[in-house]
């Protein structure tokens, strides 16, 4: 998806990105985020329900999850935790009017550093609590309160990005980070609100409310930047949606009709002062993230810094690579990892949860030892992560073993050569496609267990 | 006067039965609330049941409540489990909590038995009592029935001196003090933070409070000493230890260094002869006295509570909208149509406030009045910590007039009447505890007098009621 031909000087993108953080229980009542059953308003209560009388109470699982987002992206936490009340009347909201922070935000500055190099800085992190869902019937709308209250935090960056791909990169890696820290449920969605603006309208700003998932982000960008390409004079200053069927984003509101929200102080939440202990015993508990675990493999296991960074990207793939690696060749572990492994597992919609490790391992033994083929290995990998089996034992039962017998390999060859003449007469002609046809056919004949090297040498031998 | 509280329960040890009195207050209130609407609803059904289970407890033997058999009232504003709660808005109409408020809940424990809530101007929105919502009845001054009881906890002041019952009021600006000393009854309104809020339906959450009233200080202490505490359910409840606010009343006063808060006796008008004669008594008692001056809290009290207390109303009230609870309309138009035909059952003065609160806080506009008024609040809180550096207690009149009568109300423009709170919304804006005390009557109409202590010295102002 190649979105602009533009020059990065050209294009102006800021995002304010809503993640959900993965606590237990909502942000401002005990009841459960992810609920056992999926049935509609079956965790709420009076609290979430705003029901007269109730009064919130700060999760502080919530706040801890945010403290370490902020301390990992290297924002500077506010001393304070200070929630306000943003009102507006909308039917998804249980009070009309959300809490959530505005004059002191958690944490400002950050950044996040993309594989180019280039860091995407940060203006702000907030926590609030989410909405409830709305739920659109064709005769009616119906309003699930699991939702209202589940605790958002909200990373917003400065208009630094200056491609919608930078932006989809910028959003997988806060993702990444978040998995890292274990504070993000991979089952649940991240939102953002995009502002996007070009040169050629002098950089007017037009900003793109509530897409869903980093994929859409960089569909609704790359849509919008066109749009304001192919039409510049056209272009105002306004909130737009975004309509993932039809491709297309679509105006919502003017810059006069911007609500104004009429922002107070949260007289049900006092200004909370974060204890130094509590932010440096969450601190502590930062693990190594990706980009520093991507550098450390390279220097510590010698491989490939794409095979690293690809292998850093996710936490589990990560773990499990340096548990593998600690046993056996790190760098073919490290090759088969990010190749044959992450390739079955996509195919198979499989979770590195769900491969036994010691299967894994001996099939990366049996490479290291050249002990069958590479050809043998992809199907192993594929039995292994699909049916589970042991590949030590299902190479002995199945006589998959690589063939190095010479005479044996020598036979074959002259067959070989004797059904495919016109290869043969090809390959004489300086084709030498030809000859892989060659080595292809040998190796069919071995079944895939045919040592490739000799198999080459030996043709290359009967062939000058 | 004696302690009600005790004498109830002395009749219970002695054999009465608490159902039976109960029962007999019960149907007296039906009969009288069609004169004097103190009351906005009367749980008949729970108290009964409730006095029945008191009986049982005595007759078994098993240790009593604080409270037991007790009858208590319960401001309309604060919730009661399956009893409808309303604030006196028509807005909240058939609303019954599914919980019942922290402060009704501590009575429960002690075995009080909850009879009614009480009648109060909407939200908590007036000084007189006037201002009930659409389809509520205005409650009558006890002592003069063309008089009003005050506000906005007029109900709870009215039964209080009326039947002799305890009550659980509440107080944003004055609404505790105001109505206590207009009906001649004790009005303790407390710390900020030191009785939970959970269950309370908020007009100004910075500002709201939770207090008893009652015919005898020590009703009033003991009362108080049940409902303060932290809750966990009220992030603005204070974890400061409780005083033991009974105990302290036989103790008598040290001598106290009273502060006579100087622009609150600007005329010497009959009222504040009288509030004089009660400083003369405390000082025949061993106090001394000093005029003070509280410049900052006369000017500028008045107009930075009602844009703080406006500007949190006019959210709190944003949750009503007749979606999940309380009144409905006919489903017609965009949610925002609904909304709006929905809201328009508030009574004129939540609609003004609701107006000028949302004012005060819109961009443009909240620089200069709610975050000026957050500053202002700021700076008289301070005026009142420099005072108490010279004093133990400040004085005023708690009221500058007696109760009026509801023809001189019908009178005042909104200003004036937000007027009346000029010196009640001072240790309300500052969080501080203050008491109304019975101060004599003025041709038979009662004057109060207020006592202000620092935070957290409810146990102060307990133990100079006690001497007067």
């Amino acid at each position: 998806m190649n979105s602009t031909t533009l020059p990065a000087t050209e294009v102006m993108i800021g995002l304010e990105v809503h993640v959900q953080l993965n606590t237990q229980s909502k942000l401002f009542c005990s009841c459960p985020t992810h609920p056992s059953k999926d049935i509609p308003n079956s965790a709420t209560c009076p609290i979430c329900l705003g029901h007269p009388g109730t009064k919130p109470v700060t999760n502080k699982q919530a706040i801890a999850a945010a403290i370490k987002l902020a301390c990992a992206l290297q924002g500077k936490l506010a001393s304070e935790l200070v929630f306000s009340r943003k009102t507006y009347f909308y039917p998804d909201l249980a009070k009309n009017f959300q809490i959530t922070q505005y004059e002191i935000p958690l944490a400002t500055g950050g950044k996040i550093l993309l594989e180019s190099g280039k860091a995407i800085t940060l203006k702000r992190l907030h926590v609030e609590e989410d909405p409830a869902a709305i739920v659109r019937e064709p005769a009616c709308s119906l309003v699930d309160y699991n939702r209202s209250g589940i605790p958002l935090c909200e990373i917003v960056t400065e208009p630094c990005l200056s491609s919608p791909e930078e932006a989809r990169e910028f959003l997988k890696k806060l993702l990444e980070i978040m998995e890292y820290l274990d504070i993000f449920h991979p089952e649940d969605t991240i939102k953002a609100d995009t502002n996007v603006s070009i040169k050629k309208t002098n950089f007017r700003r037009v900003e793109i409310k509530n897409v869903t998932g980093f994929k859409e982000v960089e569909r609704a960008l790359v849509h919008e930047i066109k749009r304001q390409q192919s039409d510049a004079a056209g272009v105002v200053q306004e909130t737009r949606g975004w309509n993932a069927e039809k491709g297309l984003t679509y105006a919502m509101r003017s810059k006069e009709d911007e609500e104004d929200y009429g922002y107070i102080l949260e007289p049900d939440l006092p200004p909370y002062t974060l204890p130094l202990a509590w932010i440096a015993e969450i601190q502590a508990t930062i693990p190594e993230l990706g980009r520093e675990k991507a550098a450390r493999f390279v220097k510590q296991w010698k491989i490939d810094p794409t095979d690293a960074s690809i292998l850093a990207s996710e936490k589990k793939l990560a773990e499990l690579y340096e548990r593998m690696a600690k046993e056996v060749n790190p760098i073919l572990t490290a090759r088969w990892m990010r190749r044959e492994l992450l390739r079955a597992l996509n195919s198979s919609e499989k979770t590195i949860e769900e491969i036994n490790e010691r299967n894994l391992l001996n099939l990366f033994t049996l490479l290291d030892k050249k002990a069958i083929t590479d050809a043998i290995g992809q199907e192993l990998m594929k039995k292994i992560i699909i049916e589970g089996i042991d590949p030590q034992q299902y190479v002995k039962q199945h006589q998959l073993g690589k063939v190095n017998d010479l005479s044996e390999l020598t036979n074959l060859c002259k067959e070989a050569i004797t059904e495919n003449p016109k290869a043969v007469e090809d390959y004489k002609q300086g084709e030498p496609k030809a000859f892989q046809a060659l080595v292809g056919s040998v190796m069919k004949k071995t079944k895939g267990k045919g040592d490739p090297k000799i198999i080459n040498e030996t043709l290359k031998g009967m062939l000058r | 006067m004696r302690s009600m509280i005790t004498e109830w329960i002395q009749d219970l040890r002695q054999g009465a039965s608490a159902e039976e009195k109960v029962a007999k207050l019960l149907e007296e209130l039906q009969k009288s609330n069609m004169e004097d609407h103190y009351l906005n609803a009367i749980c008949k059904e729970q108290a009964i049941a409730a006095a029945r289970a008191v009986d049982k407890k005595v007759k078994s033997k098993q240790q009593l409540g604080k409270l037991a058999g007790i009858p208590i009232s319960v401001k309309d504003c604060l919730c009661v489990k399956g009893v409808e709660s309303t604030a006196g808005s028509k807005m909240l109409k058939g609303y019954h909590p599914l919980f019942d408020a922290t402060a009704v809940e501590r009575c429960r424990n002690q075995d009080a038995i909850i009879i009614g809530k009480t009648s109060q101007d909407e939200f908590g929105f007036g000084g007189f009592s006037v201002n009930v919502g659409k389809d509520y009845q205005i409650p009558k001054n006890p002592v003069d029935s063309e008089r009003s009881c005050g506000g906005s906890s007029g109900g709870a002041a009215g039964l209080t001196k009326k039947a002799n019952i305890p009550a659980l009021a509440e107080s944003t600006g004055g609404s505790i003090v105001n109505p206590a000393a207009f009906c001649g009854v004790y009005g303790l309104c407390p710390t900020y933070g030191r009785v939970s809020r959970y269950g309370l339906i908020d007009y100004a959450s910075s500002l709201d409070k939770i207090g008893p009233m009652a015919t005898s200080i020590e009703d009033a202490a003991l009362l108080m000493e049940i409902i303060a505490g932290h809750d966990n359910k009220d992030a603005t409840s204070s974890t400061t230890l409780v005083d033991y606010y009974t105990t302290s009343i036989s103790k008598g006063v040290k001598k106290l260094k009273l502060g006579i808060v100087k622009e609150a006796f600007p005329d010497n008008s009959e009222v504040e002869s009288h509030v004089w004669k009660s400083i003369k008594k405390l000082e025949a008692a061993g106090s001394t006295y000093q005029e003070i001056s509280l410049p900052k809290n006369a000017a500028y009290g008045i107009p930075a509570y009602y844009i703080i207390a406006m500007s949190e109303a006019s959210t709190n009230l944003a949750k009503l909208c007749g979606m999940r609870y309380g009144m409905q309309e006919k489903i017609e138009g965009d949610y925002n149509t609904y909304f709006t035909k929905v809201r328009s059952n508030f009574g004129q003065e939540a609609k003004r406030r609701i107006l000028l609160g949302t004012f005060a806080r819109m961009a443009g506009y909240r620089d200069a009045y709610y975050l000026k008024a957050l500053s202002v609040r700021k700076m008289l809180q301070e005026e009142y910590a420099k005072a108490f550096k010279d004093v133990d207690v400040i004085i005023t009149p708690t009221m500058p007039i007696v109760a009026p009568k509801f023809s001189e109300i019908s009178k005042l423009t909104p200003l004036q009447h937000y007027q009346m709170d000029v010196l009640t919304v001072g240790p309300n804006l500052a969080g501080l505890p203050h008491l109304s005390i019975p101060s004599g009557t003025l041709r038979k109409m009662p004057v109060g007098m207020m006592a202000i202590a620092p935070p957290w010295m409810e146990k102060r102002l307990i133990q100079l009621g006690g001497v007067l």
